[in-house]
């Protein structure tokens, strides 16, 4: 490989040099312009164009770049336009909230923006290198994020994601360099077939004890980034501490992209047949525990981030039984358990999203966190009641919403390869959910409230709810399309 | 796995020995000295302690980075962050964890070494690398600065791309975070 | 010198990092103690580098690596600076545990 750049490769990252420059150019007009406000406009139009580019590598072809580093596949693309919606939904509901960031939006915008763009690079990365740095492109960018409000519980929690997000990248980096001091190769590809080659005679499980002990690390670096148990505690903290509209980035984006390179690398690298070990106990059991705790802790809290935050631990923990349908050994015939990941992820967003941009706006207009100041959201305004309704309906998993169809599909796919527990697990654990994505319901409709301001909604902001709620219902009632491009995603990466 | 070249004289064999038990030792009292300024001096012996340990074993260009980048600008960032935020009396109390955290740890260590040592190194021999060029254990890094560079603007061209659009992203968001007002 | 020597002592500093991480409570400290995790995968790759026997081009990743992994390492803690720094401007503490308006 002795060529530069070539214009193809140049090409197949478009969508994430497009989203660099936009960042550029946000940080530049902050500085020759007074009225701040256009920022919003620039970012969320700007947005469009690597929208529109990652649409443009939507042609089923798969293509390798940059020696190899980066497959650009349907499925990095899928994940490519989940974070760019993300991301523009995101700088949507900031509209309002960034006025509190006064002379620093300019950076605020840049920074998403530059954070989505290593998220996006991440779902097409298939090199140790290349996944390490769009990590850490992803992650740091966040923890400023995290940090912009000038008050000491956003800094606390700043800190906590930094130290904790060096932590897990330091574990993981051990375990990368392991896997590499062992086999001699950070292609996840290549890997496959090293381990299948030299570990075919080999007497010790996983070939002897580096090998596993870097497996081990790397999955439990993975682990923090998705928030799953047992490294889930870091999440409500920083949830609370952060920016509401961060909060549902983090939430949203940064654990898609994380399931994107974990399904990637046991995909190719890790799958049941070529170590002929069963991960699926361990995964399901990771599961299983991950949405008890998420949705136990929840029902207690008063506070609506720090719900999300133990609510999102909880779905993460539903994703999961995707990831243990597909790793037990009698599965992954039809690859229902990855495809119905995608499907819960993109409805994941579609949910999270609609729910966020109600309680971003009513932090903004009440100057709480706290799940009270919902009492009486009825007659302050009817749409943002009904926005945030429809979001419930759709976490708890109650038809007609794509929560139902996704969990229907990933629950299903584990019912098929044996882990019928799992799915039971899941369908009570959904129960047990309800309780406090009810209650909030209740609080809205029936409780009263002395103030009965009503709450205004931009352009931008009901933009932002309304799709998400279309979306709800839409795909709760014709899940088909999306369903299969979710399949066809899954079978680029085979 | 007897190790041939260089790495056969003693005194290297000397050398190795004595940096790497200084490192461990400087690297205890980093987590273990109650004065912050103090453990951050022994950080920078730790720092040193890699780079000596890179120069023993040939790569004398890391060894320059690691001096340049951890000595000089990590080390004086950290004493920086300690004076600016004159934290050197209050210093750390003992931990009520302390002793269940030092058994994680220990526990790691052990977990480490004992996996590590059950390793068949010649498991995966030198045939399956793919571009093999040695036949033999080579204790030292090949000196490679050229092949380096070359590596780093083509095949990890991208990944050097993106380090640039990170430092840019570390300014930006730490310039934000301490400035005042504009 | 092995390769094994190599390992023992990068899985001595890493646990020593981690401990410091789980044990120390001023955030200044926690960063050192992650500085002295990433200096251990940095000698575990020069290790492999080193011993390995591996081809010329698979030499130098271990290398292309350990330079970016120094550069992140520098990034990140100019960051996580920032972030004590704000967070002293609003309480003259740093230590983790006296964060107290977050529970733990």
């Amino acid at each position: 490989m002795n060529s530069f750049i070539t214009t193809d490769e140049l090409l197949l990252i478009a969508p994430e040099i497009s989203m660099v420059i936009l960042a550029t150019l946000v940080i530049i007009l902050d500085l020759v312009i007074k009225n701040k406000s256009i920022l919003n406009f620039v970012a969320s139009f700007g947005l469009l164009v690597p929208i529109a580019l990652s649409f443009n590598l939507l042609d089923g072809t798969s293509q390798f770049a940059f020696a190899g580093a980066l497959r650009v596949d349907y499925f990095g693309v899928f994940f490519k336009i989940i974070t760019l919606f993300a991301t523009l939904i995101t700088i949507l509901i900031s509209e309002k909230y960034s006025k509190k960031f006064d002379d620093y939006q300019g950076e605020y915008y840049a920074l998403i923006l530059i954070s989505a763009s290593g998220m996006m690079l991440l779902a097409s990365s298939v090199e140790f290198i290349t996944i390490y740095i769009a990590l850490e492109l992803s992650a740091l960018p966040l923890a400023a994020l995290i940090t912009f409000i000038r008050i000491r519980s956003s800094a606390e929690s700043g800190i906590k994601f930094m130290v904790l997000s060096a932590l897990s990248s330091a574990i993981l980096l051990y375990g990368m360099v392991l896997v590499y001091g062992f086999t001699g190769t950070t292609y996840i590809e290549d890997l496959s077939q090293i381990i299948n080659r030299s570990l075919i005679n080999s007497e010790l499980t996983f070939g002897g004890g580096a090998l596993l002990l870097g497996v081990i690390l790397i999955t439990c670096g993975f682990a923090f980034k998705i928030s799953s148990a047992p490294f889930h505690m870091w999440a409500p903290d920083v949830y609370e501490g952060a920016p509401t509209p961060i909060t549902a980035f983090l939430s949203v984006a940064s654990k898609a992209a994380g399931f994107a390179v974990i399904l990637r690398i046991v995909y190719s690298s890790f799958s049941n047949e070529q170590i002929g070990m069963d991960w699926s106990v361990l995964i399901a059991t990771l599961s299983a525990i991950s949405m008890t705790l998420g949705n136990l802790i929840a029902i207690q809290q008063t506070n609506i981030k720090r719900l999300f935050a133990y609510s999102t631990i909880a779905q993460a923990g539903y994703i999961m039984v995707g990831l243990a349908a597909l790793s037990s050994l009698d599965g992954g015939q039809d690859n229902a358990g990855p495809a119905g990941i995608l499907f819960y992820l993109f409805g994941y967003l579609l949910t999270n999203f609609a729910a966020f941009t109600v309680i971003t706006l009513v932090s903004i207009n009440t100057n709480s966190d706290s799940i009270s100041s919902y009492s009486g959201l009825l007659k302050r305004s009817r749409l943002l009641t009904l926005i945030m309704t429809i979001s419930m309906i759709s976490l708890i998993g109650l038809p007609p919403s794509v929560g139902f169809m996704a969990k229907i599909y990933i629950f299903g796919s584990a019912m098929d390869t044996g882990l019928q527990w799992l799915a039971i697990f899941g369908v009570l654990n959904s129960v047990v959910s309800a309780f406090y994505y009810l209650k909030i319901v209740k609080i809205m409709l029936i409780d009263e409230n002395e103030n009965s301001e009503k709450i205004q909604l931009t352009t931008n902001m009901s933009l932002a709810g309304l799709s998400c709620v279309f979306g709800i219902v839409i795909l709760g009632i014709f899940p088909g399309s999306i369903i299969e491009v979710a399949h066809r995603a899954v079978e680029s990466i085979i | 796995m007897i190790s041939q070249g260089i790495a056969s004289s003693l005194t290297v064999e000397i050398s190795f020995w004595v940096i790497s038990i200084s490192t461990i030792l400087s690297a205890i009292a980093v987590v273990q000295i109650k004065d912050l300024f103090r453990a951050s001096l022994f950080l920078i012996l730790t720092f040193l302690g890699v780079a000596g340990l890179f120069i023993l074993l040939g790569a004398e260009f890391l060894a320059g980075i690691q001096l340049m980048i951890y000595v000089g600008a990590i080390s004086v960032l950290i004493i920086f962050a300690i004076l600016m935020t004159r934290e050197i009396e209050i210093s750390n109390q003992s931990h009520y964890m302390r002793i269940l955290v030092s058994m994680v740890a220990l526990g790691f260590m052990l977990l480490a070494i004992s996996l590590i040592t059950s390793t068949d190194w010649n498991l995966i021999d030198s045939r399956s690398f793919p571009q093999n060029q040695t036949d033999e254990i080579i204790a030292t890094v090949q000196n490679s600065i050229p092949t380096l560079s070359k590596m780093l603007l083509t095949e990890y061209v991208l990944a050097f791309e993106m380090v640039g659009v990170l430092l840019l992203a570390a300014v930006l968001g730490a310039l934000a975070l301490v400035r005042e007002k504009k | 010198m092995t390769i094994i020597h190599f390992q023992f002592l990068s899985a001595i500093l890493f646990s020593l990092g981690l401990y410091g991480v789980l044990a120390r409570r001023s955030a200044v400290l926690i960063l050192m103690s992650i500085e002295l995790m990433l200096n251990a995968v940095n000698i575990n790759l020069i290790g492999f580098v080193a011993f390995r026997g591996f081809g010329q081009e698979i030499q130098t990743f271990g290398q292309v690596l350990i330079i970016f992994v120094i550069t992140i390492a520098a990034a990140e803690l100019a960051l996580a600076i920032a972030i004590i720094l704000r967070i002293y401007r609003n309480k003259n503490s740093v230590n983790v545990d006296e964060m107290n308006i977050l529970k733990g």
